[in-house]
């Protein structure tokens, strides 16, 4: 079963990544489509990282004393003011285990 | 073809493909504490060392792989999780539309090579490697991406590694907060690329869905709040008329995250 879901898993993600720089594939998406995809990275990515930060421990944590969230803040700030993705990472990811 | 030629445009493939590794670095480094989570939540959950390495060197989606993980340690099914990663790598179409001028004139062996390695970090070096606000359409080097690729494959297929080795000998590595590393990174990706009011809608709405969905442990909140985000951002636009200020709405929203993402690498190489 797990080899199931890591082949089937590939396929997806290769035919996403892969289906559109087929030259003779007649595939064109509606602008439609496009706008609305031009928002699912932001969307995902959020949607991914937003429960690891307010409820990292199965209940909702908005508090000083949830060092996710504390130091979500942090590389927010760090990501709005230097656009820079690694100092970003690693300066919130080392105040991140000092303080957890 | 003289022999002194030969030897020149190999010398400039090889230092094409060194530059791509060298400008892929800085992410690569970054990747390494969720490469060791990738290896050891795979093994926690209850996967082989084999299959949790297979995991990275064959779907090569760190998102993906470890949503599916989550899952699959909740027992969801293979069609739940197969939707959730549709969902999650449909941004790679974007990036496919985006390079499809360039690498949809390559022969095929590397339209698939550079297709399997085509992620955010690389969309993001190759795209910076033209340099200036437009991406110039005859300037592609497949070498330089080729470089980029495989440097960002292997460090992840490394890192795994490492993170299978540390879970065969450490417990409860996962508790070592190493989760941080996708929020840091996540949120160091997103927020350079809310440049516009409606994105900023777009990723409320699927942060405040995400959390709610998680406190009440909807299974399906992924999709729930991403869907949701997306058309809200879309919505937005609509009613607002903000697509209509700039005369293609969608590839400016694309080239404007490429851009941003593009920035911030360009910063880490100055650096």
């Amino acid at each position: 079963m797990i080899w199931l879901i890591i082949i089937s898993m590939a396929v997806v993600v290769f035919s996403s990544r892969h289906l559109l720089l087929e030259p003779k594939l007649p595939i064109r998406l509606s602008k439609n489509t496009l706008t609305l995809l031009s928002y699912s990275a932001p969307a995902v990515l959020t949607a991914i990282f937003a429960p690891i930060v307010f409820v990292p421990e199965g209940q909702l944590a908005i508090s000083i004393h949830n060092p996710y969230l504390t130091c979500a803040l942090v590389a927010t700030v760090l990501a709005y003011v230097t656009r820079n993705t690694l100092l970003t990472t690693v300066l919130s990811m080392g105040l991140f285990f000092i303080l957890y | 073809m003289g022999a002194a030629e030969l030897t020149s445009m190999t010398t400039s493939k090889s230092r094409s493909v060194l530059k791509g590794a060298l400008a892929m670095m800085p992410l690569t480094i970054a990747v390494i504490p969720w490469g060791i989570l990738a290896g050891s939540f795979a093994l926690d959950v209850g996967l082989t060392p084999v299959e949790s390495q297979a995991m990275s060197a064959i779907i090569f989606a760190g998102s993906a792989q470890l949503v599916a993980l989550g899952m699959i340690k909740a027992g969801i099914g293979i069609g739940s999780i197969l939707i959730t990663t549709l969902l999650i790598t449909s941004r790679h179409l974007l990036y496919a539309m985006a390079m499809r001028s360039h690498i949809s004139p390559l022969p095929l062996k590397w339209r698939l090579g550079l297709g399997f390695l085509l992620t955010d970090e690389l969309f993001a070096i190759t795209n910076q490697s033209h340099g200036g606000d437009k991406l110039a359409q005859h300037q592609f080097d497949r070498w330089y991406a080729l470089g980029g690729g495989l440097t960002f494959y292997i460090g992840w297929n490394i890192a795994t590694l490492l993170g299978i080795v540390a879970g065969q000998s450490i417990d409860h590595l996962d508790d070592l907060g190493l989760d941080f590393a996708i929020a840091a990174t996540f949120i160091a990706i997103v927020v350079p690329t809310v440049k516009k009011p409606s994105i900023l809608v777009c990723v409320l709405v699927s942060l405040t869905l995400a959390v709610v969905c998680a406190v009440f442990a909807i299974q399906a909140g992924l999709l729930i709040a991403a869907i949701s985000g997306m058309v809200a951002g879309m919505a937005y636009a609509k009613l607002t008329g903000e697509g209509n200020a700039v005369s293609a709405p969608v590839h400016s929203s694309t080239s404007h995250s490429a851009k941003s993402h593009t920035d911030s690498v360009k910063k880490d190489q100055n650096r």
